[in-house]
């Protein structure tokens, strides 16, 4: 019996009993960094990862124009600055072209959240790159194959956080699949597969 | 007014879980930045509960933006199953949280909730723990002002904090603190682990499961991931020592009930005011009896 879960009407996406366990996913996966979870959702993570995550409480940044416009009212969230805002979604494909919030030292929980959406995670993939991850959440290290990622963002990535405990939090997605690497993952970048 | 006015049917319930969905939310967000920032007091808008503040209101609320009809809950309060605390929490929760199973037995819980014990039998990557928190600040104790702890803690400055364990050192040859012993997680952040004894403090360190603390009254959540280094703050050449349980003669006292000699152990007097210890932990007591039971008939 396959393990891959069954897609699901996209409406479901915006469903309590949906986003509870996309929630727990993520849980998995912040706990977890470097462990690739498949989306319940089936497909569309990225959009299902922003339904569990955002209401109207808080603000999103679309820099690379991935949400469409019949989507937001959906979301609730308020359309911010990349600048400034607690959770973006951008192309991973794209060099990062913005500069995100990193939060304070006395209030680093104000620091962004990344979704990235990349081609593929979790699987060898030809011009993909293998990430060696140590750190919190990890027993020794572990590696995370990555293909569509743009260097710059692992390059900024490291400048980002190396002032912890101000720092940005990355969640990467392919389309059916997802994975996290919180501030405190060290990550090295491995050989190009 | 309409004395036979009934509320609709769909209003009249509460949505699962009881807390609101934008509550629900709020709390999951914030507990995914407590992830990320081990061992940092993450603030958030604490909701007002059906129980007073102090009564574990934080730590349900994490559960309640955890639970899903999936999961299978134990509740534990100092140790116990049957206590008062556990059983209206968990009474609380089967009310609000239609098709969720509660159970006594630790390995088949994915959620625990507890009040001042880790459970003895080691957690699995499949269990969430989660903590209740009457004081979240360790610092509280050496720095009245909020603002200048915060600054404290992101700096990594614990160095009042230890002027405070060596006076007890000076004073009583030994670091005092019995409960709420000061760890530092993922060599920055020191946290108070809530009121769970010495005991407890190594289950801590590098535990495959994930450990969320609520302290309602004081609005925070922080987190010990997964494998994470948790260290209790103590100085080189005074180690951290656990609770003793031997008795004049040196030997390690057995619990009265299960014989057990490698739990946490609580003293009680019996009906002729002889000291007795009996595990703390219920289930593991109770475990422990049940595989008597099994040896001797066999």
């Amino acid at each position: 019996m396959s393990n891959k879960p069954t897609p699901v009407a996209s409406h479901e996406l915006w469903l309590p009993p949906m986003q509870q366990r996309i929630f727990c996913d993520l849980l998995h996966v912040f706990s977890y960094p470097g462990r690739v979870a498949e989306c319940t959702a089936g497909s569309m993570t990225w959009l299902a990862l922003l339904a569990a995550l955002t209401d109207g409480e808080v603000a999103l940044a679309d820099p690379h124009g991935q949400i469409r416009a019949d989507i937001w009212p959906r979301l609730e969230a308020r359309s911010g600055m990349p600048e400034t805002a607690p959770f973006i979604v951008a192309d991973g494909g794209r060099a990062m072209d913005f500069q995100p919030c990193t939060g304070s030292l006395e209030s680093p929980e104000t620091g962004a959240t990344l979704l990235l959406r990349v081609a593929s995670l979790g699987e060898h993939s030809e011009g993909g790159v293998l990430l060696n991850l140590s750190g919190p959440g990890i027993q020794g290290n572990t590696e995370l194959p990555v293909s569509g990622l743009h260097p710059s963002w692992l390059f900024a990535r490291a400048g980002l956080v190396a002032a912890f405990p101000p720092g940005v939090d990355l969640l990467l997605c392919d389309e059916r699949r997802f994975a996290a690497l919180p501030r405190t993952t060290h990550i090295k970048t491995g050989d190009i597969i | 007014m309409n004395m036979h006015y009934e509320l609709p049917l769909e209003e009249a319930g509460y949505s699962f879980g009881f807390l609101d969905e934008y509550a629900k939310k709020e709390v999951r967000r914030t507990i995914l930045k407590a992830i990320c920032i081990p061992g940092y007091q993450t603030p958030y808008a604490s909701r007002e509960m059906p129980m007073g503040r102090g009564f574990g209101t934080g730590g349900l609320q994490v559960t309640l933006a955890l639970i899903g009809p999936d999961d299978t809950l134990k509740v534990i309060d100092q140790g116990s199953d049957d206590s008062v605390n556990a059983v209206n929490l968990r009474q609380f929760v089967q009310l609000t949280c239609p098709g969720v199973e509660v159970t006594e037995k630790q390995e088949e819980a994915t959620l625990i909730q507890s009040r001042h014990r880790i459970p003895e039998v080691a957690l699995t990557e499949a269990q969430v723990l989660v903590l209740q928190v009457p004081y979240p600040d360790p610092l509280v104790v050496v720095e009245p002002s909020e603002a200048r702890r915060k600054i404290m803690h992101a700096e990594a400055d614990y160095s009042r904090l230890l002027v405070k364990l060596y006076e007890d050192i000076v004073h009583f040859d030994e670091i005092t603190i019995s409960h709420r012993y000061p760890t530092r997680i993922n060599r920055h952040y020191v946290i108070d682990p809530s009121p769970i004894p010495r005991w407890d403090v190594p289950k801590l360190d590098q535990s495959p499961a994930l450990i969320l603390l609520g302290a309602g009254r004081e609005k925070k959540i922080y987190a010990v991931p997964p494998y994470t280094v948790a260290e209790p703050l103590v100085f080189d050449d005074v180690p951290f020592r656990v609770e003793d349980f031997r008795d004049a003669r040196g030997e390690r006292r057995a619990c009265a009930r299960c014989g057990a000699t490698d739990s946490f152990l609580d003293e009680y007097c019996d009906d002729t005011n002889a000291k007795i210890y009996q595990c703390s932990d219920s289930a593991y007591c109770g475990g422990q009896l049940v595989l008597q039971q099994r040896e001797t008939t066999a």
